[in-house]
């Protein structure tokens, strides 16, 4: 294994690297704090690897451009904050309905509305889990330090071409304006990680791009290279072309649900950290972990046996593991810069209503210290 | 010989989904004529769609086709341009599409004079939903959403498209299918955005309720307020309020084209050239 | 171009699955070659039918206008077209008239 890359940078700078490393060629979007700094960053770098970037009138068109470079092959990414998901949903149905892949990253701050713009929240987790009208399942993850703004990201690309659907990366402001050290892989390892979308290579009027199993997802070729099909919002059959019949709008969205639901275990990732002997469980995600494992190492030295689990893939979420420990440990905490948006899937997971939560929605971060508190008040 | 336009079609899809005597299929035969008669291979052409009767273009079409969201047509051609930009790109859009609810695209698709052809069907009136006033029905009419007569002030696409920056802008109807070959084997030729309105019927959403109810009443309403460009430069200015100029009305060869500029962005990031100034350009402020 | 070989002897000719009988060629012809007729299963209960195939000038005009794909003329080469007369503008005009249905009573003028 080659050597590892130490580098000094934030967050937003280390998403977009990341794009670049992992094969992305185009990126549209639309300035949005506290996400600009992706475009600012790729729109140096893609263009020196002869790819591009661009700058759209706004946020719709941000996504629409990015999606477009998707259908006709390229990979792409789109990047902003809440107020920027909230224009491109209808577009990210489409991404959804269509089965083109896409990574989304959403720098959170607080909202709703205008809100917060330059300080923090994770106040877009339900979001990601529907930014669109109608059915389907959403893959997102959730980097909680300044590396997975980096492997996430790569990840995130592998996951959509993986699943052809859009894949939230949700950073937050703090991670995404945190400066300091990382420690990244090395570009042969990404590199020779990269997982480009299945193709079809029979002869073209064999081509059937959405002909395929009922947890798989479609077949997509690149655009220009002999297999012309259709692409539309609209239900469609096998062919892609619009229909209304009655099994195939079934199939159609049972597919996009199965496609995730049956291979869960090549999307979830999870930390545990000092779980194995704990009394008190500690559950959060994104920049709040970082103060989380502050507090675990700082009640461990005072005697208190505390342990964190970190989902870092929040869609679809680790329901079995949570339900798991949620029958080891009677004590449970839920720590989110929300009103408890993730608690509610928690509590489904767990079956439980008796969590306790420790929520923060006033744009500032939680330090290890509000943390050591309730745990001190509540247990 | 006949025309076989079956070539270029998906045919086990015809008939078209569109109403009898609906100009959409004569403006699909007329495009269908212009990619012929330039030898565009058909795997290298990309048509892009939005929502409306407009939007079912694309389905018919053997190529690259996609059909996309509510007005945002030429945001998603732009980038399959800008990311494929040696293949054509057409987009096909209607007037509540490409005017009301995608305005700032059209806007911008024009100002940026990226190589994207767009086709827009103007047919006075929201069609597959029933006739509801969009921005180019005449003040006057009888709409659903306005049964009182509708007050709001048209557009005239054409002049947005010149003002906004697109260096091939031009108007034809659906009487006259040959000219609007020749305008669609014009714009597919240009270099930078060309903006193609196509005034076409919809005697069933429009005309029913305003005295036009065949195809026929429809398109001779068409053919009563259009003239050839040269004449409407000719006429009293309260005559050239009442009628839309026909032809070719800009066609611009020099203006610099997106993609081809977004090469020298590449050329300067890339270190083959100095970053691009004011002096690169013609127009300084 | 793309070409379509016409069948033998046959000016102009229709593929009525595709026809939705809008009228517009029936119109557009300057020679009373077209008519409507009745047609029950038909969507609009009428199906094109050439009535006077001899008359046709190879205009186009039905072709060109026709938003469906369904009628066609041949070419130059392949049908020595007829002149535009005035019998033929007659039995336009009376076709025109009847709501685009050539009247059954009609007579030629002559």
């Amino acid at each position: 294994m080659s050597a590892t890359r130490e580098v000094i940078a934030n967050g937003n700078e280390l998403a977009a690297r990341a794009a670049v490393d992992a094969g992305c060629k185009f990126f549209a979007g639309y300035p949005l704090t506290p996400s600009s700094e992706i475009m600012h960053v790729v729109s140096d770098l893609l263009p020196k690897i002869g790819g591009a970037a661009i700058q759209m009138e706004d946020e719709i068109g941000g996504v629409a451009a990015a999606i477009g470079a998707s259908m006709s092959g390229v990979r792409s990414f789109t990047a902003t904050s809440g107020p920027g998901i909230s224009l491109k949903a209808e577009n990210l149905g489409l991404a959804q309905m269509v089965e083109n892949p896409l990574v989304v990253i959403n720098v959170m701050r607080g909202g709703p509305s205008t809100g917060l713009p330059t300080r923090v929240s994770q106040g877009d987790v339900a979001q990601a889990k529907n930014p669109s009208h109608g059915d389907y399942k959403s893959i997102t993850v959730c980097a909680g330090n300044l590396e997975e703004c980096y492997t996430e990201t790569v990840r995130a690309f592998n996951l959509a071409d993986r699943f052809m659907q859009p894949v939230f990366v949700l950073l937050d402001e703090t991670i995404g304006h945190m400066h300091s050290k990382a420690v990244l892989p090395s570009l042969e390892e990404v590199q020779a990680g990269i997982k480009l979308r299945k193709t079809f290579d029979g002869a073209p009027e064999d081509y059937k791009p959405y002909g395929v199993g009922e947890d798989e997802p479609a077949v997509l070729n690149p655009m220009f290279q002999g297999y012309r099909y259709h692409m539309t919002g609209l239900h469609h059959g096998p062919t892609g072309f619009p229909t209304e019949e009655i099994e195939t709008c079934r199939k159609l969205i049972d597919r996009l649900f199965k496609k995730v639901e049956a291979h869960q275990d090549e999307i979830e990732s999870n930390e545990e950290y000092m779980v194995d002997d704990a009394d008190i469980l500690i559950i959060g995600y994104g920049s709040a972990s970082l103060a989380i494992r502050e507090a675990v190492n700082t009640l461990r030295a005072e005697g208190v046996k505390v342990g964190m689990f970190r989902p870092i893939t929040l869609w679809p979420s680790p329901e079995a593991r949570m339900h798991a420990l949620g029958q080891k440990f009677e004590k449970v905490l839920s720590v989110e810069l929300n009103q408890g948006q993730y608690l509610e899937e928690i509590q489904r997971s767990m079956g439980r209503l008796d969590i306790e939560k420790l929520t923060k929605t006033n744009g500032r971060p939680f330090s290890p210290a509000d943390i050591i508190e309730k745990v001190k008040e509540v247990f | 010989m006949a025309f076989n336009y079956d070539q270029y079609l998906r045919v086990d899809k015809m008939p078209t989904l569109w109403c009898w005597g609906c100009g959409d299929g004569v403006i699909l035969k007329s495009f269908i004529r212009a990619i012929d008669k330039l030898g565009i291979n058909k795997d290298d052409m990309c048509l892009v769609s939005g929502i409306g009767c407009s939007g079912r273009f694309s389905s018919y079409v053997d190529m690259n086709t996609v059909h996309t969201t509510h007005g945002r047509t030429i945001a998603f051609a732009t980038g399959i341009k800008l990311a494929n930009p040696d293949k054509h790109v057409v987009c096909v859009a209607g007037d509540g599409d490409a005017l009301a609810i995608g305005g700032n695209h059209t806007i911008h698709g024009c100002r940026r004079n990226i190589d994207i052809t767009l086709i827009l069907i103007n047919n006075f009136i929201y069609g597959l939903t029933n006739s509801q006033t969009s921005p180019t029905t005449p003040r006057g009419f009888w709409t659903v959403s306005q049964k009182a007569g509708n007050i709001d002030p048209t557009f005239d696409g054409c002049k947005l498209a010149e003002a906004a920056g697109a260096s091939f802008v031009a108007r034809e109807t659906v009487n006259s299918p040959k000219k609007m070959e020749k305008i669609m084997v014009e714009a597919l030729k240009h270099k930078g955005f060309s903006f193609v309105e196509i005034n076409s019927n919809c005697h069933i959403n429009l005309g029913r309720k305003n005295k036009m109810q065949s195809a026929m009443a429809n398109l001779d309403w068409i053919d009563s307020i259009t003239v050839s460009k040269k004449k409407w430069d000719e006429m009293p200015e309260e005559e050239k309020r009442n009628h839309l100029p026909l032809g070719i009305l800009k066609q611009d060869t020099e203006a610099l084209e997106y993609c081809a500029m977004y090469e020298e962005v590449k050329k300067a990031q890339q270190g083959q050239r100095g970053v691009i100034t004011q002096d690169d350009f013609e127009k300084k402020i | 171009m793309a070409a379509m070989a016409a069948p033998e002897n046959t000016p102009v000719w229709v593929n009525t699955s595709r026809c939705k009988a809008c009228d517009i060629c029936v119109d557009a012809c300057p020679a009373g070659v077209l008519s409507m007729q009745q047609e029950a299963t038909s969507i609009l209960g009428a199906m094109i039918s050439v009535v006077t195939p001899e008359a046709c000038i190879g205009c186009q005009e039905c072709e060109l206008s026709c938003p469906d794909f369904a009628i066609y003329v041949a070419g130059r080469k392949e049908f020595k077209f007829a002149k535009l007369t005035d019998a033929s503008k007659a039995r336009q005009e009376a076709i025109a008239k009847n709501g685009y249905r050539l009247p059954t009573d009609y007579k030629e003028a002559n």
